[in-house]
């Protein structure tokens, strides 16, 4: 249940950063400035794969999933 | 992909991650994993790439040379109606393509040509905000201009091959080839933007894009 918790809490971070980072490049298309552009690699583009790395991370750190334990019981008969 | 495609590309995603990130349980089951995937994952990294490639286009294109105030005097050099100013001239007659004349001049048409203009145009960034900006007429090329940008579409052409004053001489095309001879060195096609030296009688053409 904490694990679970703890998996929950990282995807909320996760999405935040990844729309924070979502909205950043939006106005920076929107933004027709040269510096545009570096905001949108720098902060967007940092903010977005943060994001993403950190979902990818609470995946691998996640919780066993119930359908191995169904496989052990089968093999078991 | 045009910006205005992009735009809802994003703002639909940031939509759908805002659905995981208010109710992170729906996870739990398969569809919620393949939504979560696609949206924390998949597609964040896609409208990145393509908001990158968007603002990559868009760097080449002479109204985003010209965002910068520094760069007005430039943009008006290629109004001048004097066809004996290189820039304007390539400007005006379309020689260069009139919405990424800047960029067709000035990138560097070797190997990772594109990305050393994007590194110059970053330098450019840096003096831009950080540095105490030079005036327009002390603005210099961070190297000398390179014939080979020249060549790129005059290498071959009649009027370059057979020009009078290239064959004057006979060491003087195989020089210009070799760049030991500048297209733009002094006596040639040394009127380029010559900003801050235009004087009171030069006129401008209004014409054009």
């Amino acid at each position: 249940m904490r694990s679970g918790d703890s998996m929950n809490r990282r995807l909320r971070i996760s999405g935040i950063l990844v729309i924070i980072g979502l909205l950043v490049e939006a106005l920076c298309l929107v933004w027709s400035r040269p510096i545009a552009f570096v905001v949108l690699v720098c902060l967007g583009g940092a903010l977005i794969g943060i994001g993403v790395l950190l979902f990818l991370y609470s995946l691998a750190s996640g919780p066993p999933q119930p359908a191995n334990a169904s496989g052990v019981a089968r093999d078991k008969h | 992909m045009p910006t205005i495609a992009i735009v809802i590309l994003i703002l639909f995603s940031a939509v759908l991650a805002g659905v995981v990130v208010a109710r992170p349980a729906i996870t739990a089951s398969s569809a919620g994993k393949i939504l979560a995937f696609v949206v924390l994952f998949f597609l964040p990294l896609f409208s990145l790439l393509a908001g990158m490639d968007n603002e990559m286009q868009r760097s080449k294109s002479t109204a985003f040379c010209l965002s910068c105030h520094i760069m007005d005097s430039y943009g008006k050099s290629l109004h001048i109606d004097d066809p004996s100013y290189l820039a304007a001239a390539h400007f005006q007659n379309h020689r260069v393509p009139a919405d990424e004349a800047c960029y067709t001049c000035h990138t560097n048409y070797a190997m990772f040509g594109t990305f050393k203009a994007k590194l110059g145009g970053l330098r450019h960034l840096y003096v831009y905000y950080l540095k105490k900006m030079p005036l327009p007429q002390d603005i210099k090329l961070h190297e000398s201009f390179n014939n080979r940008e020249c060549l790129h579409c005059h290498l071959g052409a009649r009027s370059f091959e057979q020009g009078a004053t290239h064959n004057a001489d006979p060491a003087t095309l195989p020089a210009i080839k070799a760049n030991t001879l500048s297209c733009v060195s002094s006596g040639c096609h040394d009127m380029v933007h010559n900003v801050g030296h235009w004087g009171d009688k030069v006129k401008f053409w209004d014409g054009g894009s």
